[in-house]
C-alpha cells in the first residue's frame, strides 16, 4: 500500500493506494491515525480518497472504525471516490450507512 | 468425513409464518408461468433448478446443531441448540439399526440457544445411552442441570436415564475422541467467552467457529484463527451480522461478520467456508442476499489466492468433507 497526505486547506486528504489487506492494514492503521490526529489539530475534515485503492479487506474497514473512535467526534471522516469493487464493498459491509461517501474529494468542506 | 447441520439458526429458534410459505408458492407459480408437469418429481425438479433457495427452500429455524459423521463407533454433535430434538429422533432410528448408543457432545458454550434442545434430546432418556458433553466452560454442568430445574422444565436432569459425562479441556491440549483428534480455541463472546473446534481424520479437517466476535479492537488476535483454521477442508462460521452492525449496533454481542469469516479463510487457506448462526430476524430472502454478497466479496478481495467455495448452511444440509 502506497500513501500519501495533502492539506489544502479546506480539507485533509489521505490518499491510500494499491490493496488495504492482512499484508497492509497495521500501516494503514497508523497513517491514518496520525491523519486523524492531524486533522482533530487543524479542525478539517478528512476525506479519505479511495480512487486509487485496489480494495481494502475486513481489516481496512476495522481500521476505519477505530479511526472514526479515535477522532472522538471532532472531525468527519468521508470516503471519496471508491471504484466499483470498493463501492460494492462499502455496501456489502454496510459501511456505507456508517460513513459519508460521496464521489469526489473537492465535495467535502471548503 | 460427513457434517449434517440439524439447527443453523443464531439466537433463537423461528419459524416462518403462513404467509411468508404462501409467497413462496406464489413465486414459483409465477416463475413457472402455466408450464404443467408430469408429476411431483418432475415439479420438484423444475423448483430445485429453476427458482432460487429462498422460493424453493427454507434456511430453517432451528438453534445451532450440527453433525460430523466420522466413526461409526460414535455419534459426534456440536451444540445442543433446538436442532438437537430432530438429530436425537434420527439418532434413534440409526440405534435400531445397529449404531452405538454413544454420543460425543462438543459445546461451545452454555448460552440457552447452544443448550435449549437437550431436554427434548430423546437418547437423554434412554437406558443404556451414554452422552459425553466436551465442553472449555467448567460449569457446563451446571447450566444443564439449571434448565431442567422445576421452574424452568418439569423434567428433572437427575431423572434422565442415560449416563451423562462432563468433560472439561483447555485450549491449549489437543485430545482424542470418537475417532477424531480435537483442538480448542478461546473465542471473544459476551463476558464469558466460547470455544471453537477443530476436528480432524485422516488429513481432513473440519472447524466449528460459531458465537465468535472479531472486533476493531483486537484484530491483532486473529492471527490464532488462522493459525486453527489453517488448510480446513470446511469452516463453519457464526456470520450473523454485516460489519457495519459488528463494530456498531451489535458491537460486543459477541457475533460476527460474513466479510470477517471470508477474509479469515482466505488468510488461513482454508478450502470451504459454511455461512451458519443466522440472524432470528432474517426471512430466507435476507439470507440469501447475505450469501449473494458473501460470493461477491470473496471474488472482489480473492487476489491471487485459490477460489474459496462458500456455503450457507440450512438445517438438514449436508456437506461431504
Amino acid at each position: 500500500m502506497d500513501w500519501r497526505l495533502s492539506n489544502d486547506g479546506a480539507r485533509l486528504v489521505a490518499q491510500p493506494a494499491g490493496r488495504v489487506d492482512e499484508e497492509s492494514w497495521k500501516d494503514f492503521s497508523a497513517r491514518l491515525t496520525a491523519a486523524v490526529h492531524e486533522a482533530v489539530e487543524a479542525k478539517l475534515p478528512l476525506v479519505i480518497d479511495l480512487s486509487g485503492l485496489e480494495y481494502m479487506t475486513s481489516k481496512g474497514l476495522r481500521v476505519l472504525t477505530m479511526a472514526k473512535s479515535e477522532a472522538k467526534g471532532a472531525i468527519v471522516i468521508h470516503l471519496a471516490a471508491p471504484n466499483a469493487a470498493m463501492k460494492r464493498i462499502l455496501a456489502i459491509s454496510r459501511y456505507n450507512m456508517l460513513f459519508p461517501v460521496v464521489d469526489r474529494v473537492d465535495q467535502v468542506g471548503g | 468425513m460427513r457434517v449434517r447441520f440439524w439447527g443453523t439458526r443464531g439466537s433463537l429458534p423461528v419459524a416462518p409464518h403462513a404467509d411468508a410459505v404462501l409467497a413462496k408458492v406464489a413465486r414459483a407459480l409465477m416463475i413457472a408461468r402455466g408450464r404443467s408437469f408430469a408429476d411431483q418429481d418432475e415439479a420438484t425438479a423444475f423448483a430445485r433448478e429453476e427458482t432460487e433457495f429462498a422460493t424453493h427452500a427454507t434456511y430453517g429455524g432451528a438453534t445451532a446443531c450440527m453433525e460430523i459423521e466420522a466413526d461409526e463407533e460414535a455419534f459426534v454433535v456440536c451444540d445442543m441448540g433446538s436442532g438437537m430434538r430432530e438429530f436425537g429422533v434420527n439418532a434413534l432410528r440409526r440405534c435400531a439399526e445397529g449404531h452405538p448408543r454413544l454420543y460425543h457432545v462438543f459445546l461451545s458454550h452454555p448460552n440457552f440457544d447452544h443448550v435449549m434442545g437437550f431436554p427434548f434430546f430423546r437418547p437423554a432418556y434412554e437406558t443404556g445411552a451414554r452422552i459425553v458433553i466436551h465442553s472449555g466452560h467448567p460449569d457446563a454442568e451446571a447450566a444443564l442441570r439449571r434448565q431442567q430445574e422445576a421452574i424452568c422444565f418439569p423434567v428433572p436432569f437427575e431423572t434422565l436415564r442415560a449416563k451423562i459425562e462432563f468433560v472439561t479441556h483447555p485450549p491449549d491440549q489437543p485430545f482424542e475422541a470418537a475417532g477424531l483428534t480435537v483442538s480448542l480455541i478461546r473465542q471473544a463472546h459476551a463476558t464469558r467467552g466460547s470455544y471453537g473446534y477443530r476436528f480432524e481424520r485422516d488429513g481432513k479437517a473440519v472447524v466449528y467457529s460459531t458465537d465468535a466476535e472479531h472486533g476493531a479492537e483486537d484484530m491483532d488476535a486473529e492471527g490464532a484463527f488462522e493459525t486453527f483454521f489453517a488448510g480446513a477442508d470446511l469452516v463453519i462460521c457464526d456470520t450473523m451480522y454485516s460489519l457495519g452492525d459488528a463494530v456498531s449496533l451489535k458491537q460486543d454481542t459477541g457475533h460476527a461478520s460474513n466479510v470477517v469469516a471470508v477474509d479469515l479463510c482466505h488468510a488461513a487457506g482454508a478450502k470451504r467456508l459454511a455461512l451458519f448462526h443466522h440472524e432470528p430476524n432474517g426471512s430466507d430472502e435476507d439470507i440469501q442476499r447475505m450469501f449473494y454478497e458473501t460470493l461477491r466479496y470473496e471474488e472482489l478481495v480473492r487476489g491471487e489466492r485459490p477460489p474459496l467455495e462458500v456455503l450457507c448452511a440450512y438445517d438438514g444440509l449436508e456437506v461431504e468433507v
